[in-house]
């Protein structure tokens, strides 16, 4: 991809938040943004992911739409993972966007 | 919730391993298959997965290379059959189910509320007339029917609801808080108020009627205090005619009046030997299954406590069990002694003087003693009294003066 190529898309991608900005339409629905809520280091859940890239005891990779996501800690597990969302407990020490 | 209908519609625990189990995972949710406590352990993923899912596995295993194993088997689907091969146990379940479904068709308990003046034996008189009953038919009651049967009855009902919780009826009406208007005849017999006692008139204040005595006057029992028959003078002071109305007036009569009160010397009293036989019964509705008891003791007294099961409660069916305690007792003779004696005629005294205190007597004098004589104890009182008059009677119609008059 040229950089003149790459310049337009970022600008389009602006475009696109400022017009969803302006409407005050959710934007993890628009942008299909991955959602992320955690309760202290305990619990996370997610919604808007593709699927699960990676799967081990000290680390999660979840790929969203537009990027992914990287849980990292000790003793991770899902505890239910369906289409729409899922949950990972365990002791999480830091989550990473690639 | 969310666990019951896991149980009811079945799970299993599997373990997954192979190729690609994280594809697998994916391609799990995106068929809408819900899998949960998901754990990882050396190469194998373990995890749970709904009966339904499971069905569904083959061809996602196949494509992501991955092998699945079967560990443990939860829910019905897979306990049902073995609980099947019990019969009594079915028969039994269904039994239950049959006459939980059956009795819920009936009316089990009625629950009145909100009624003061009118009382529970009344009501349930009157819904007996009405063919309300214990034991009927839900689909039997007319509720408005019967709302609009209770407003009509008792007028002073003023609001009446019933409405069906479950197997019971309850009913909830108001009352009228304000006494009930009596329509008087405009036309009256007449009556005048007459004297109950001989004794003295110590204040009058008449209201309507004729005045025959005045205050300080000794009447005799009998006599007529106020008149209901008012004669209307011609201008030559000739009774013209008798209008006649009910004698009305506040009259204190004072009076003598006596108490006399007996208290045997001897008396019986129950004395428990400590000796107890207990029996057990069980009732439905009116009927009573005993234990075969012969007659426990020569003389005894018995204590039933009658209770019913909680969940029986719930439901409103009229089954109970009882315990019933035989206690035997002897009966020893006993004197009264003096003190006894006095406590037992005073209290008599004072039920006797909150008797005349609710009749609005006043107690002038009182002169009480305590005599013996050959059987027993004697409470003799003297009391000097002022009491309302309240008796009255109709009127004596004199109707020759009233035909001199029209002749």
């Amino acid at each position: 991809m040229s950089k003149k190529e790459l310049n337009k898309e970022s600008r389009k991608e602006l475009t696109k938040e400022a017009l969803i900005e302006s409407l005050k339409f959710p934007k993890d629905v628009c942008m299909g943004a991955l959602k992320v809520s955690m309760t202290g280091n305990r619990e996370a859940w997610i919604e808007n992911y593709r699927g699960i890239l990676e799967y081990t005891d000290s680390l999660i990779l979840l790929q969203g739409k537009t990027c992914q996501v990287c849980f990292e800690g000790t003793g991770l597990s899902v505890d239910y993972y369906t289409n729409e969302d899922m949950k990972i407990s365990g002791c999480i020490c830091a989550v990473r966007y690639l | 919730m969310v666990k019951f209908l896991k149980y009811i519609r079945g799970y299993l625990r599997i373990r997954v391993w192979g190729f690609s189990p994280e594809r697998f995972m994916n391609l799990c949710s995106n068929k809408g298959i819900l899998l949960w406590d998901i754990v990882r352990e050396g190469e194998s993923y373990y995890m749970y997965i709904s009966l339904k899912g499971f069905w569904e596995l083959r061809p996602i295993a196949k494509k992501t290379g991955t092998r699945v194993a079967v560990l443990n088997r939860y829910g019905l689907p897979f306990s049902l059959p073995g609980l099947m091969k019990r019969k009594v146990f079915v028969l039994g379940l269904f039994l239950a189910v049959a006459f939980w479904i059956l009795s819920s068709f009936y009316i089990w308990d009625i629950e009145i509320t909100g009624n003061y003046q009118i009382t529970e034996d009344v009501f349930q008189d009157f819904l007996e007339q009405n063919q309300v009953s214990i034991g009927m038919k839900r689909q039997d009651l007319d509720i408005e029917e019967l709302e609009k049967q209770i407003r009509r009855s008792f007028p002073q009902v003023t609001w009446a609801s019933a409405r069906l919780d479950g197997t019971k009826l309850l009913i909830d009406i108001k009352e009228n808080d304000a006494p009930i208007i009596i329509q008087e005849p405009d036309t009256t017999p007449g009556s005048d108020l007459v004297a109950e006692y001989d004794g003295v008139i110590v204040a009058m204040i008449v209201r309507s009627g004729v005045p025959k005595v005045a205050i300080g006057d000794s009447v005799e029992q009998g006599a007529v205090l106020v008149e209901g028959r008012i004669p209307v003078y011609n201008e030559d002071t000739t009774v013209r005619e008798y209008q006649y109305v009910d004698a009305d007036a506040d009259i204190l009569l004072e009076h003598s009046a006596e108490f006399t009160a007996r208290l045997p010397f001897d008396h019986i009293e129950k004395e428990y030997v400590g000796r107890e036989k207990k029996s057990w019964y069980l009732k439905v509705g009116d009927q009573i299954w005993k234990l075969p008891q012969e007659s426990p003791f020569l003389v005894y007294d018995s204590v039933i406590r009658e209770s019913r099961p909680q969940v029986l409660d719930k439901l409103s069916i009229p089954v109970f069990w009882g315990e019933v305690t035989y206690r035997e007792y002897q009966n020893v003779e006993y004197l009264y002694t003096l003190e006894e004696a006095k406590n037992l005629l005073n209290q008599k005294l004072m039920v006797f003087l909150a008797d005349l205190e609710e009749k609005g007597v006043q107690i002038i004098e009182k002169n009480v003693k305590i005599e013996k004589d050959d059987t027993s104890w004697v409470l003799k009182g003297e009391f000097l009294v002022r009491e309302p008059v309240r008796m009255s009677s109709e009127t004596v119609r004199d109707d020759t003066e009233e035909t001199d008059e029209n002749e």
